[in-house]
């Protein structure tokens, strides 16, 4: 099949869009592929949506692609554009148009009319034309009755069809649109609502944008569509570091999004066990639906109940809590630093010892999961201590490989 | 379903070319520019040859149509969902959109549904009425380019009180604040729209005033990857500009590019990732890390 720039199946790009803006430094012998000119179409189809944000250097391993964009920058996430490039077959095209032409929200047709009309109208204004057959036409109808395009309703025994009324003044929406697009995990659809705008403003700016969520956007639809029907799913995952797909049955309650990384999971119960999992979605590869959950409200209680000592999405192996205390010392030119622990912890206590110390202390499932926060405070820390030892020995024995590396202690500004 | 054609640039760009055609106003030059402009870099191949060779039934080899009215096309019921969903956010009534034609329709979600785990908790308060006006002044001065007289607390606890103008909006996920970007006058300033007590709109200023002048800087780290620390660094950084190398099946060097300004929390974020990062230049952000490790030293030994 020659190669064309639009895609069937969103699956595939959403492995090279990762590879490509996440790590950059493939080339493509190291990209795991399943052939050379698979690699090529998929590069080359990037490329086209992309090709301002692409970049590429040439080493040792041969040239390597990066797709290079500061967040902060950009007014419009440029990943949306592998959203607007599916494919569709020259009827889907032509009926889309015609169908938009033909119908109006004033006035009901039937499919006979429907045809009589592009038979007279259409098709005879080309001179090499060919009929479009009537299943197809009523196929298409159907389809977009189904999206909400077009309104069927009866005429005695018949179904007719119109375009919706639209009451909807989509210009007052603008400065909304173009604000969610970029910070909604269903953002696309607002850059889709953007697409029928005219002058959108260019004066929004997005600090700590993490885009990579975007082509996860699918996935994501789906959970949330189970999440609203408090539906069950069977996910199929991959698991990276043993290259397997698992699946696995979870009620689904919640997305959970890092702010300060941009990973999403989905949090889900286990019916069965009544155990809470996390998921993160760039694994998911797939969602089925299934059965209902009669008591979605009870998983959601025993969710928020779960969540006080949940610093980010590890439950631990048995589900005992760690209990972990920091003292800090905070001079009185530095008060901003209490402003940080208060606002940046995301559970636990802050609470001042005397002038100069504050502990903060916390009960946690896993707290080797805020050794990266309790790194950032270094230079401060006069003691920490957590029940599970482990926590504490990996954070004193990190910072004197960390010492070492920056030339220990013989090497100090 | 969001993976749909009727989404695409593609029929985006028909419908534009259509719209022309019906107004018995197109040419090749502006094919080619209305695909340029809506589409993809390579889309021209494969619109231009389907329109020229009648292949879609839209417009034949006169540049005439059988289209009758410029092509619009309803809103679908997931764009409706999407809408009604952001109205159960607080921050929608910043915007304050009308919600008429959305009263029968299910919102595809709601705000609950979403959790942002990490997200700091001294955001702006959304439903403040003071904080709501004052972003609907702003809103406005962005929009018109109007100078805008704001007073406001500084960081430090004083009152402020000057004529700016207004160049960006930006928001911040993970602080969840506001805060706008001013330049172009006497003196440029970044100001948190949740300091700010009044605004008041001015007359108009010259845009050509407004520039674009970041104040970047960049730096360089060794990477060693363990404990998958090269996933988590790469997305960690993946909202800054970034290029990376490997030097061997364990080690990365990773140039970043980030704005001056936020050097202390990219000092921070670094600092997080404790000895899987190792900066290697400037030295003055070397000597930065090596303060804090020489700081926190000391403390231990106290």
């Amino acid at each position: 099949m020659s190669y064309s720039e639009l895609i069937k199946d969103f699956s595939r790009i959403r492995d090279y869009m990762r590879e490509f803006f996440v790590y950059g430094f493939k080339s493509r012998e190291e990209i795991d592929i399943k052939s050379a000119r698979s690699y090529d179409n998929e590069r080359r189809r990037i490329e086209s949506w992309l090709s301002e944000y692409m970049s590429f250097h040439q080493d040792t391993n041969g040239k390597n692609v990066f797709i290079s964009v500061d967040s902060r920058r950009v007014t419009h996430n440029p990943l949306y554009q592998a959203w607007k490039a599916k494919s569709f077959t020259k009827n889907d095209i032509t009926l889309h148009f015609w169908l938009m032409d033909i119908l109006s929200p004033d006035k009901t047709l039937s499919l006979t009319e429907i045809l009589d009309t592009i038979d007279s109208e259409y098709i005879s204004f080309f001179l090499k034309s060919e009929p479009i057959d009537e299943s197809t036409i009523r196929k298409k109808l159907k389809e977009y009755v189904d999206l909400g395009l077009i309104a069927a309703e009866k005429r005695g025994k018949q179904l007719v069809y119109k375009l919706p009324a639209d009451k909807l003044n989509l210009q007052s929406w603008k400065d909304a649109t173009c604000f969610f697009a970029e910070t909604d995990p269903l953002g696309v659809i607002g850059s889709f609502l953007q697409d029928k705008l005219k002058s959108l403003p260019e004066y929004y700016a997005f600090k700590h944008n993490y885009l990579l969520f975007a082509p996860d956007s699918g996935i994501v639809l789906d959970l949330l569509a189970a999440i609203n029907v408090h539906k069950r799913v069977e996910l199929e995952i991959i698991d990276n570091s043993h290259k397997v797909n698992k699946r696995r049955i979870i009620l689904p309650l919640k997305i959970f999004i890092s702010a300060q990384s941009g990973r999403q999971y989905v949090a889900g119960c286990n019916t069965r066990t009544k155990r809470f999992k996390f998921f993160r979605l760039d694994s998911v590869l797939k969602i089925k639906p299934l059965d209902r959950a009669d008591d979605f409200e009870s998983y959601i209680e025993l969710l928020n109940g779960y969540r006080k000592h949940l610093w980010g999405v590890a439950s631990g192996s048995d589900g005992h809590i760690e209990h972990l205390e920091m003292v800090l010392v905070i001079e009185a030119y530095e008060r901003h630093i209490i402003g940080r622990l208060e606002r940046e912890k995301r559970c636990g206590a802050v609470e001042r010892i005397d002038d100069t110390r504050w502990r903060f202390s916390a009960d946690v499932y896993d707290a080797q999961e805020m050794l990266p926060w309790l790194r950032t405070f270094t230079g401060r820390i006069e003691s920490l201590s957590c029940t599970n030892k482990s926590v504490e020995e990996r954070f004193w024995g990190d910072l004197a490989v960390l010492a070492e590396l920056y030339g220990g202690d013989g090497d100090v500004v | 379903m969001l993976f749909s054609e009727v989404y695409s640039a593609y029929f985006n760009a028909v419908a534009a070319i259509l719209c022309e055609a019906v107004n018995g106003e197109l040419t090749d030059k502006r094919i080619l520019a209305i695909i340029n402009e809506k589409a993809f870099s390579e889309s021209f191949l494969e619109i231009i040859p389907a329109i020229k060779n009648e292949e879609w039934l839209l417009i034949n080899k006169n540049m005439k149509t059988p289209i009758k009215k410029p092509p619009q096309m309803p809103l679908t019921t997931l764009q409706k969902r999407w809408l009604k969903a952001l109205l159960t956010d607080p921050r929608i009534a910043l915007f304050a959109p009308d919600p008429t034609g959305l009263e029968e329709v299910e919102p595809l979600f709601t705000a609950n549904d979403i959790i942002c785990f990490d997200r700091y908790l001294d955001g702006d308060d959304f439903s403040d009425g003071n904080y709501i006006e004052n972003f609907h002044i702003i809103l406005q001065a962005l929009t018109d380019k109007r100078k805008l007289k704001i007073n406001y607390e500084s960081p430090k606890g004083r009152r402020v009180n000057g004529t700016y103008n207004p160049w960006k909006l930006e928001y911040s996920g993970k602080d969840d604040k506001f805060r706008l970007l001013t330049n172009g006058g006497c003196f440029g300033a970044t100001i948190n729209l949740g300091r700010i007590k009044s605004c008041e709109l001015l007359g108009e200023f010259d845009s050509a005033a407004l520039r674009d002048v970041p104040r970047e800087s960049s730096l360089t780290f060794e990477l060693t990857d363990y404990r998958n620390a090269l996933e988590r660094v790469m997305l960690a950084f993946s909202d800054c500009r970034k290029e990376t190398r490997r030097l061997d099946e364990k080690r990365y060097t990773v140039t970043l590019r980030y704005s001056l300004h936020d050097e202390t929390e990219i000092l921070i974020r670094i600092l997080s990732f404790g000895q899987m990062i190792k900066v290697i230049a400037p030295q003055s952000f070397i000597n930065l890390i090596k303060e804090r490790i020489f700081k926190q030293q000391k403390l231990f030994r106290e």
